[in-house]
């Protein structure tokens, strides 16, 4: 090596001052262009060895006066960097491929940003060795290699370089990697050996020893460097494997797996959690065998918030609950879709003895004012089914039970609680004051309203029944009373209202009560009338008065009211055809020979002047035990919820009771009469008592709108929505998402019970209501449970 | 023919558009499975049927007349009491998306008839005031680049701890040491704490996977949780446990559960981290809690030492309290007597204009052990609408001026400020909660965002969800009814807990970097504070950023 060219650059100018490091560099570059080693006398200089050599023409410096920082920095591949003594901070910062050794210590930063070459150090290094170094795979690893100790945050950020601490001589031999090393290194190696604090970083790098592989690269390597620093002597007590160890960067994907978290969940609940506890629940005492385990959102059994019932029939369908004697039209229609006409005819004339007299004719049909089926097209027409029924033959009653009723008037309410007394084999005695049957149906409705036909058949119907016994023509007394009172288990008083009311303005007694009018006009002997009529009163009953006025050859009738006119449907309809006027309010300041004279002094002509504000009771014969209510001008009997009087052995029904309409009169009989038929049978009275079912549980958007209302009673059976009774359409099973839903025949004891229900499994059912949605009838609900 | 029938409206009807949520069903996706309106809380959707006139005209023969198409879906009730509350449990079980809520844009009229029969709307949640709060336009300004030593987040070692409890000036402290005086007990606390929720506003299943989670906090992450139990007692074996340390006792009007905890002081292993004073809630002020009968069931019942099935007021005041002072001296002397002088007792307040009034007299107590404000933005498990959206008062300037007014006095490193109310209302817990540190207090209590994050709490600003009153959570967080708490599994929320504190703490390092802080929490450090917003800038006294 004799050919070497050696050159020397001192750091200091002539007059033995320092050189600054733009100078120096400059002098340094312009030797080393014809040199092939330099000794660079040094004074503190920066930067030294920064981008000299390369590998075609490789250079060697060596360092001879101190170094300043960044020793090494940007060496290039082909220079060897000598420093005879120790160096400052940032040795090989940016280092791509030079070797630099510093003989004795170096300071904080060593190989910082390091990508390539080796430094090595002789003795032992500062804070922040071996940062950010990384290796770039088109060329070697950077390697450092220190002798004694490294300072604190040693290999942050490490990215590929590998650093050797051989933990001799140090600085800090309790701790020769430095408090905290590792943190953020994702790739690289260190081997050390000697003492640490063990506060690398966990999540960063995983301390193993050497394997074979890696051991025999160190133990290659190692005589190298212990010759660059001139320690040759050391490499026995280097090479004892067994005291080294290795810190190796953890893969990212190695780290995903670690970071599950320090200890599972399910660990600290069972290990630590649940001991804090004694080993057990927490709410073990408060709260004994409360469940608190996981279930889902949508269950089956108990844990469904809400579940299904097939409340069949449980509530009334409007018809049913409107109608003052609660047929069940629905029921009715379905025997008719069944084909069961002569059962649905049976069934009907079990409720009422005047199907047709008053379901089919007089009845305004309180049941189908509300019907459901008007939300689709048009209510059932029930007068079409009453009428059906008028020549169909009375049920069998049962067999004479011995007991025996009196009941005093022969009006709708009487032959109605003598109807049903005598269908549950109970003798009924009728005594009626007048020489006919039917009370104000009979007396007082005209004919073109109520047809005699029509009449006369129900009238003979009812005749035809057992255990009915008629007395007409008898005149009421107290007297009699008690002893009928005697004679019978009890007295049902259905004498209805047959006083008129008047009012006592002037010339009252020329005024002609309705009630008697109608009599009259429905007799062999009619009132004479006039061509001009006045009706006081505009309800239903002065448009009767109206038209039988009209019959009886009054040309122009006039009804007055003290205010709006309460009369509605067929009977003003026929009044106002008629011709008939209404005037209101006006109030009546006296009747004379010319007529009526308001309170404002007009005088509408009159040659007759009707009165029709009502009737009242008339109860001449009533026993003194018998309390009264004394309301609207008249005396009603005071009864309770079964018909029940102040008397125990007398019951009340009918307008006697409160003014309302013939099937009111008729309600009232159905219901006392049933209340007796379980006193005489030791049973317990069951009132109607079922919930009218609400239109929105009906599900109607399954029904089509007909054309027509139609007029046979199977039309009505085809409309009918059968609310609140199931017409077993199996919609429900079919549309249950979770097949819970069957259908099960039943034994049924009784062949009006219904012999079959729908089921829900519980096990199946998740509660989503769609059974309920759907039923056309609303007969599935949901509730919680 | 179709029926021309009548269709009443009364002044209450509404229409599915007049309401907040409205369900969007896509028919030609449905299955008709019944997961959606089996899960529904509210019973809001159901199965429907539909009718559709399909005329047939034919003008040129006489053949005419309709047809129907019948078809179904799923449709909402328009009903108050079973109006859609958007929480979107239909989705979430729908196999198919085919449904789900959607919030409609239009205002709504329901808001009119939200006080049936007379009661006054009545909900859970926070105020329903969207939108970015004054926290969330709070920065931090005062990056630490060259003029300081630079931190990293990742690399450095930052404490994040507080101090809860009186802290004694040194010369104080150190005259007391020598004269082996009492010292004020303090506890050292990760400064986001699980605000006050009661075992009864919360389910078991709840209440105990928070605990879970925070013990695991403590145990294994070695983040020094605690969380606050609200009124209402707690489980005896929980008092007897070595977790109760972690857990904040609250003692508030109604005194609910106390009997059960003082039964239990002799056989307490350790000491609870505090005892907090409950006079007023950020989100209903002077309005008092009202557990309602049907939450009341046997366990909650025996926790609370009352009978079954009865409601249970806590009332807005305490019953024999007349005064500050009187509060003051007879609940915090009481209360630290209790267990020793051991604990530290502190009130919690409601954001109030009065709060400045309540802290000097804090301040002239020996045994009071820090203050809790409360602001209007705090979440409640049930509120009338009235006292959620509009009585209180914001928590930052409340928080601002009572620091301040402890900096004036020189005391402002002696009792504690704890901030709530909206912490982490958007989301941005650990940026809520560092700006009020940095504005001056010593931690924060999160609750609502703690259900949103450990739970999966349904409930937002836009009102949706928000029935914890009635005991319905469709999530488990908040009933009493085991077929919903069950819905819950305790280890799951504990697991988010856990995550949640550790990104917290992530965080907080992440914010704290930055500025140069890393030994101490930048408590009151309001030179690092800037906001978009001059006239709050004025208000909290710190930088107008732009």
């Amino acid at each position: 090596m004799s050919d070497k060219k050696i050159v020397t650059v001192s750091g200091k100018d002539a007059n033995g001052l320092r050189l600054t490091s733009k100078i120096f560099e400059e002098e340094v570059r312009g030797a080393a262009a014809a040199a092939d080693e330099l000794i660079l006398e040094s004074f503190g200089q920066h930067n030294i060895g920064l981008r000299l050599g390369t590998e075609d023409h490789p250079l060697t410096l060596h360092i001879t006066g101190p170094a300043g920082q960044r020793l090494g920095c940007m060496g290039h591949p082909g220079a060897t960097i000598i420093s005879e003594d120790s160096a400052s901070d940032d040795v090989g910062y940016l280092n791509i491929g030079a070797d630099i050794i510093v003989k004795g210590d170096a300071t904080n930063g060593v190989c910082n940003a390091m990508a390539g070459g080796r430094v090595m150090i002789g003795g032992s290094i500062g804070a922040r060795g071996l940062t950010m170094t990384k290796w770039n795979p088109e060329y070697a690893k950077p390697e450092m290699w220190v002798l004694g100790s490294v300072g604190d945050t040693f290999a942050e950020f490490n990215c590929g370089g590998i650093g050797i601490i051989c933990g001799h001589e140090s600085k800090n031999a309790d701790n020769v990697l430095g408090y905290r090393p590792c943190v953020g290194m994702v790739g690289g190696q260190v081997y050390y050996r000697g003492k640490t604090d063990d506060s690398y970083s966990r999540t960063n790098a995983k301390l193993t020893k050497p394997t074979d592989e890696e051991w025999q690269w160190l133990i290659d390597g190692l005589p190298g460097y212990l010759e660059a620093i001139g320690r040759t002597e050391l490499f026995d007590t280097l090479s004892k494997r067994d005291e080294w160890n290795l810190l190796t960067a953890i893969t990212p994907q190695e780290r995903a797996l670690m970071f599950s978290g320090p200890m599972p969940m399910a660990e600290f609940a069972k290990r630590i959690w649940s001991q804090g506890f004694g080993g057990g629940d927490p709410l073990r005492d408060l709260a004994p065998g409360l469940e608190r385990t996981l279930i889902g959102v949508v269950e089956s059994g108990e844990m469904r918030r809400r579940k299904p019932f097939w409340a069949n029939r449980d509530s009334a369908a409007p018809c049913t609950y409107y109608c003052p004697m609660h047929i069940p039209t629905i029921d009715r229609l379905r025997l008719i879709r069944d084909g069961k006409t002569d059962e649905a005819y049976e069934m009907l004339l079990r409720y009422t003895p005047f199907p047709a007299s008053v379901c089919g004719t007089i009845c305004p049909n309180l049941c189908i004012q509300n019907c459901s089926r008007k939300k689709v097209d048009y209510s059932i027409d029930v007068s079409v089914l009453g009428n059906a029924v008028r020549t169909v033959e009375p049920p069998k009653a049962k067999p004479s039970t011995g007991h025996k009723v009196a009941i005093i008037g022969g009006g709708p309410a009487g032959m109605g609680a003598a109807w049903h007394l005598a269908l549950a084999g109970i003798e009924a005695h009728i005594f009626e004051k007048a020489d006919q049957l039917g009370g104000k149906l009979a007396l007082t409705i005209p004919w073109e309203r109520l047809s005699k036909a029509v009449w006369d058949m129900e009238v003979e119907r009812f005749l035809k029944e057992d255990n009915i016994v008629v007395n007409l023509g008898v005149t009421m007394t107290r007297e009699k009373i008690e002893q009928l009172k005697k004679e019978f288990d009890y007295v049902i008083i259905a004498v209805g209202t047959h006083q008129p009311k008047i009012i006592p303005f002037p010339g009252h007694d020329r005024v002609i009560p309705a009630l008697d009018y109608l009599k009259a006009a429905k007799s062999n002997n009619p009132m004479k009338t006039g061509k001009q009529v006045v009706i006081i009163g505009a309800g239903n009953v002065g448009c009767d008065v109206a038209a039988e006025c009209y019959r009886l050859g009054a040309e122009e009738v006039t009804m007055v009211d003290i205010q709006k006119p309460l009369a509605f449907g067929v009977e003003r309809d026929a009044a106002e055809a008629l011709g008939a006027t209404f005037k209101w309010p006006v109030m009546t300041k006296e009747v004379t020979e010319k007529g009526l004279v308001t309170d404002k002094d007009e005088l509408i002509p009159a040659q007759t002047v009707i009165i029709s504000i009502g009737d009242v009771p008339s109860l001449p014969f009533l026993p003194e035990s018998v309390e009264l209510v004394k309301v609207a001008g008249g005396s009603w009997i005071k009864t309770d919820d079964a018909g029940r009087t102040s008397d125990d052995k007398i019951l009340a029904i009918g307008d006697v009771e409160r003014p309302g309409l013939a099937t009111n009169a008729l309600g009232a009989a159905k219901r006392t009469a049933e209340y007796l038929i379980a006193t005489f049978n030791n049973t317990k009275w069951l009132p109607f008592n079922k919930k009218l079912i609400q239109y929105e549980s009906l599900t109607i958007a399954h029904y089509d709108p007909a054309e027509e209302k139609g007029d046979t009673e199977n039309h009505q059976a085809a409309r009918c929505l059968s609310c609140g009774s199931c017409r077993d359409c199996h919609l429900c099973e079919t549309i249950c998402p979770t097949h819970a839903i069957s259908r099960r025949e039943l034994v049924a004891d009784d062949t009006s019970k219904v012999n079959y229900e729908y089921v829900s499994d519980d096990s199946k059912c998740i509660a989503c209501g769609f059974c309920a949605d759907t039923c056309p009838c609303g007969i599935w609900t949901m509730r919680p449970f | 023919m179709v029926s021309v029938r009548s269709v009443y409206t009364q002044p209450s009807s509404l229409t599915y558009s007049d309401l907040p949520w409205i369900i969007q069903h896509r028919e030609d996706r449905c299955t008709l499975c019944g997961q959606c309106t089996a899960v529904c809380p509210k019973q809001a959707i159901y199965l429907t049927y539909r009718r559709q006139r399909m005329p047939k005209l034919d003008i040129l023969r006489k053949k005419r007349g309709n047809e129907y198409r019948h078809f179904v879906g799923i449709r909402q009730h328009t009903s108050i009491d079973k109006m859609c509350i958007g929480c979107g449990m239909c989705s979430s079980v729908c196999p198919n998306e085919a449904i789900g809520p959607v919030p409609n844009p239009n205002e709504h009229r329901s808001q009119f008839h939200m006080n049936q029969k007379g009661e006054a709307w009545k909900r859970g949640g926070r105020r329903n005031a969207p939108g970015r709060t004054i926290l969330d336009r709070i920065s931090f300004g005062r990056i630490s680049m060259l003029t300081d030593p630079a931190l990293d987040a990742g690399r450095h070692e930052f404490s994040t701890n507080t101090i809860l409890g009186r802290i004694l000036p040194p010369e104080e402290y150190l005259r007391r040491r020598a004269a082996g005086e009492w010292i004020p007990p303090t506890r050292e606390i990760f400064p986001f704490v699980i605000g006050s929720m009661s075992f009864g506003a919360l389910s078991p299943n709840m209440w105990l996977g928070l605990l879970q989670g925070v013990a695991y906090c403590n145990e294994v992450l070695g983040i020094p949780v605690v969380m606050a139990t609200g009124e209402g007692g707690c489980p005896p074996w929980v008092l007897k446990s070595p977790f109760l340390k972690y857990i904040i006792l609250q003692i508030a009007s109604g005194y609910f559960g106390w009997d059960e905890i003082i039964r239990a002081i002799p056989e307490m292993q350790c000491d609870p981290a505090a005892i907090e004073i409950k006079y007023g809630q950020g989100a209903k002020p002077g309005d008092g809690g009202l557990l309602m009968w049907f939450k009341v069931s046997k366990l909650i019942a025996r926790l609370r030492g009352v009978p079954e099935g009865v409601d249970l007021p806590s009332p807005p005041v305490h019953q024999t309290l007349y005064s500050i002072e009187e509060s003051v001296m007879k609940m915090i002397q009481t209360m630290s007597m209790a267990f020793g002088f051991r604990v530290p007792v502190y009130p919690k307040i409601s954001g109030s204009t009065s709060a400045k009034s309540v802290l000097n007299n804090l301040v002239r107590n020996p045994y009071a052990g820090g203050m809790l404000i409360d602001g209007i933005d705090g979440g409640t498990g049930a509120a009338y609408n009235v006292s959620l959206d509009a009585t209180g008062h914001p928590i930052a300037s409340n928080l601002r001026e009572c620091y301040l007014e402890l900096v004036a006095q020189g005391r402002q490193n002696e009792i504690p400020l704890f901030a709530a109310g909206g912490v982490g209302k958007n989301g941005n817990v650990t940026q809520n909660g560092m700006a009020l540190i940095m504005l001056g207090a010593s931690g924060v209590h999160i609750g609502k965002y703690i259900m949103q994050s450990s739970a999966g709490c349904l409930g937002n600003e836009m009102g949706r969800c928000n029935v914890c009153n009635v005991g319905i959570c469709p999530k488990g967080i908040t009933s009493q009814n085991e077929k919903l708490f069950r819905r819950l599994d305790p280890d799951d929320v504990a697991q988010r807990v856990a995550d949640t504190f550790m990104s917290i703490r992530t965080e907080m390092k992440k914010i704290m970097a930055p500025l140069g802080r890393s030994q101490s929490l930048p408590i009151g450090m309001s030179d690092a504070l800037g906001i978009d917003d001059a006239d709050a800038a004025e208000r909290l006294k710190i930088k107008y950023t732009c």
